[in-house]
């Protein structure tokens, strides 16, 4: 009995071991293609025009998916604390034109923070 | 290929000042995660060295909790890192052509969201000669802090409260959305908002295939309506 369930275990362990590999196989992918076809494209085309806009949209869509509908801890927070902590963070963002991103990192995180330890 | 130890050390320094702070915040906060679900430690931290893609990390994490198979696991995270590639399509053509070289492809594996939007900002200011040396410099910090905060973070899982934690795991999204402000030419701005409103949107209706839609379809877009407003100014 105890053999079988050491063996699922095992099981287990490889079939996580071979997605990550398999993920890191696939991420690194697009990186590898993405320096092979860089040698074609020039900084001042429309192509590169192109290509900035698309990726902005992609890692815009990204960021905004992960805080309205995250997967894991930040999914216990509600959304409407999610939305007021961005916001807080973004206005002290823009609330100068020099950098103000550590005060407005700062702002963000400690105010999560802060609601975390209220309702715990 | 010869790297500029001084610049190099530039880069490094400039990385310091928040970027590998806020990636180390994050990656401590994955190691709790992959603690608190119970997964290997080897794999939380073998996951940040060898993939470095924090998104793709996430996502790996929650489908081996949920028990998908290895191949739909590859799958997902494959598609989350095809960002990767229009990211490198964007960052290496900024590099002197005669700099190219097969070094190319171990830099390449060191870049991560927060270092491309960095050098996206700043390599205008930065003399074209310099910026391979600066940009190895940064990288490698911002790699290089990835992952000891993993295994940290795995480490000190119990000790920490769940309150920090959600400070841990939310910083980095933020810093994102921070890096966002910054952005200067138009079509990019116009991809960002077209992106951060269609984003979760796509996502409800094609959770996989979301951000490739989104990067094709909402940068296309953007792309198409600054050309238009460029073409109309110049008339």
């Amino acid at each position: 009995m105890l053999e079988t369930t050491q063996l699922s275990h095992l099981f287990q362990d490889a079939g996580v071991w071979s997605a990550l590999i398999l993920a890191c196989i696939g991420t690194y992918f697009w990186r590898g293609l993405g320096v092979y076809f860089s040698g074609k494209i020039s900084q001042d085309g429309e192509l590169f025009k192109w290509l900035s806009a698309v990726t902005y949209a992609m890692v815009a869509a990204l960021t905004v998916r992960i805080i309205l509908l995250p997967v894991g801890l930040l999914g216990s927070v509600p959304l409407i604390v999610r939305l007021i902590v961005s916001g807080l963070a973004l206005a002290v963002m823009v609330s100068s034109p020099k950098k103000r991103m550590v005060p407005a990192l700062l702002t963000g995180t400690i105010s999560l923070v802060l609601y975390g330890l209220l309702v715990s | 290929m010869t790297l500029r130890k001084a610049v190099l050390l530039e880069g490094a320094k400039d990385a310091l000042a928040a970027p590998a702070a806020v990636l180390f915040a994050g990656m401590l906060g994955f190691g709790a995660m992959g603690k608190a679900n119970g997964l290997d430690m080897w794999v939380t931290s073998a996951a940040s060295f060898f993939m470095f893609a924090l998104p793709g990390q996430v996502v790996l994490l929650e489908m081996v909790i949920l028990g998908a198979s290895g191949v739909a696991i590859a799958m997902a995270v494959t598609l989350t890192a095809t960002r990767f590639f229009t990211m490198c399509l964007t960052l290496f053509p900024q590099f002197p052509e005669k700099h190219r070289s097969r070094y190319y492809y171990l830099l390449v594996h060191f870049m991560a969201m927060s270092s491309w939007a960095v050098a996206m900002k700043d390599f205008p200011k930065i003399d074209p000669d310099k910026r391979l040396s600066y940009y190895t410099g940064f990288a490698l910090v911002c790699w290089g802090v990835s992952t000891p905060g993993t295994v940290l973070g795995y480490l000190i899982a119990g000790e920490v409260p769940t309150y920090l934690n959600l400070g841990l795991v939310f910083i980095n999204p933020l810093f994102f959305l921070l890096t966002f402000t910054e952005v200067k030419p138009r079509g990019n701005r116009i991809a960002i908002v077209i992106g951060a409103i269609s984003g979760p949107l796509v996502y409800l209706w094609q959770p996989n295939y979301a951000l490739l839609i989104c990067g094709l379809v909402g940068g296309s877009m953007a792309y198409v309506i600054d050309k238009h407003l460029r073409n109309r100014h110049l008339a």
